[in-house]
């Protein structure tokens, strides 16, 4: 039973930019008490996040850490912007 | 040449530190502080940290003058500790990591301390007392690990301390741990706590409870008939006096047999705790009866920093460990002897 579906659709000003955001948010798991399926979408400047679950609060605290997180990670890419590289060399 | 950028941020310090091949260049730390009677939570902390990293990382850059350019790796704490915390440094140190395009790598908090330890104190192999806020062990290196000889079955003996101070309302400002200490300067009274140490390991609980019972009569005992007076009430100079008597007591005797197992001629005092100048004193009595020596650090590198981050991620990356990006994320249980030393600690027989 997965009701309730939140879809966000955040457009970033550069493919790369959105890259950034995709690559460190993606991989933390959600806590599995939370039992919130989450998936992220990455398409060229667009980054769509989707959460799925059963539980009203559960799915709103999931979104509330998402956007606490994205907010960093803007915020960072903003004040040490821009990216030196158009992708990321390292394993 | 290689410099490492280190984020630490576990608990409610919040730092930056960057080091050339041991050469500390800049060590820039923040502690969220809460009021006298109440501690640090999670969320709250993960907050603060949330609006301090970004000024710390720039002022951390300022002071050490290095260029992005010959920052060679960013290393961050990957555990352990408090997860909405852990959390804010990693995903700034994962966005710095791609924006600068440099490798990213998890430090365990443990190794951190310890290998910032031997790095400022130039212990060779010494029995490591680790305390702090979160943790209370006493580790050995053997072949590649760092094993635990023994550790507490409760809560960290730091978190003894802060609680204490939270029952008698005293300043969080420095730290909790630094005014007990200077409460305990003036104590002259002991009252007699538990002593609980069960073989190698230790509990605090117990002495928690038993000194707030003391501290606060009234709340332990509300159908008590005959009246405390103020006056019959221990002072808070005495308590902290006993309370830092009795556990570091605690501490010295697992240490000392640690070190009788292991034929160790050194010491080395790490984690928040360890700035406790009477803990060092204790220890120093009981390592001179020994002949052995005592190493211990001052605050700006016993209490949590991004130096020991940037340093112990150094000794990994440049012994060769390297971290998939898929890895790079936190733990909140990430025990010291999970980690595999690659880097030379001493010579293994």
């Amino acid at each position: 039973m997965e009701d309730i579906k939140i879809k966000i659709i955040i457009p970033f000003p550069t493919n790369r930019a959105a890259q950034i955001a995709y690559d460190v948010l993606r991989i933390d798991p959600e806590p599995k008490r939370n039992h919130i399926k989450k998936e992220y979408v990455l398409d060229d400047n667009i980054l769509s996040v989707e959460f799925c679950g059963d539980i009203a609060k559960n799915v709103r605290t999931a979104l509330t850490n998402f956007y606490e997180s994205l907010i960093l990670c803007v915020e960072t890419q903003d004040q040490f912007g821009p990216p030196l590289s158009e992708e990321y060399n390292y394993y | 040449m290689v410099i490492t950028l280190g984020f630490e941020g576990s608990a409610n310090k919040i730092g930056v530190g960057i080091i050339r091949d041991g050469k500390v260049l800049a060590n820039v730390r923040k502690t969220y502080v809460t009021p006298p009677g109440f501690g640090f939570l999670p969320k709250e902390t993960a907050e603060h940290h949330r609006e301090k990293i970004l000024g710390i990382l720039k002022e951390a850059l300022e002071v050490s003058k290095v260029e992005i350019k010959d920052i060679d790796v960013i290393c961050y704490t990957k555990g352990p500790g408090m997860a909405p915390p852990l959390l804010t440094v990693a995903i700034a140190a994962r966005t710095i990591a791609q924006v600068w395009n440099k490798p990213i790598l998890g430090v365990n908090h443990c190794i951190g301390h310890i290998e910032m330890g031997r790095l400022i104190t130039k212990a060779k192999n010494p029995t490591v007392l680790y305390v702090s806020g979160g943790n209370t062990q006493v580790i050995a290196y053997s072949n590649r690990k760092y094993r635990i000889f023994g550790e507490t079955i409760d809560i960290a003996v730091g978190n003894c301390l802060d609680r204490f101070a939270r029952i008698i309302k005293i300043s969080n400002d420095p730290s909790p741990g630094y005014n007990i200490e200077q409460l305990a300067k003036k104590g002259t009274k002991y009252y007699p706590l538990p002593y609980s140490v069960k073989g190698m390991d230790i509990s605090f609980s117990g002495i928690l409870s038993e000194i707030e019972k003391k501290a606060l009569p009234h709340k332990a005992n509300k159908n008590r008939k005959k009246k405390v007076e103020d006056e019959e009430l221990p002072s808070h100079e005495d308590l902290c006096f006993s309370l830092q008597e009795t556990i570091f007591a605690m501490l010295v005797e697992i240490t000392e047999r640690a070190m009788a197992h292991c034929g160790s001629h050194e010491v080395l005092i790490v984690g928040g705790v360890g700035c406790n100048e009477r803990l060092q004193e204790m220890m120093g009595i009981m390592c001179k009866e020994r002949n052995a020596k005592l190493f211990a650090t001052d605050e700006r590198f016993c209490i949590d920093n991004g130096i020991m981050i940037a340093h112990a991620g150094w000794e990994m990356f440049t012994t060769g460990t390297r971290m998939k990006w898929d890895e790079a994320t936190i733990t909140q249980r990430y025990r010291t002897d999970d980690v595999e030393v690659t880097w030379d600690v001493a010579s293994d027989e």
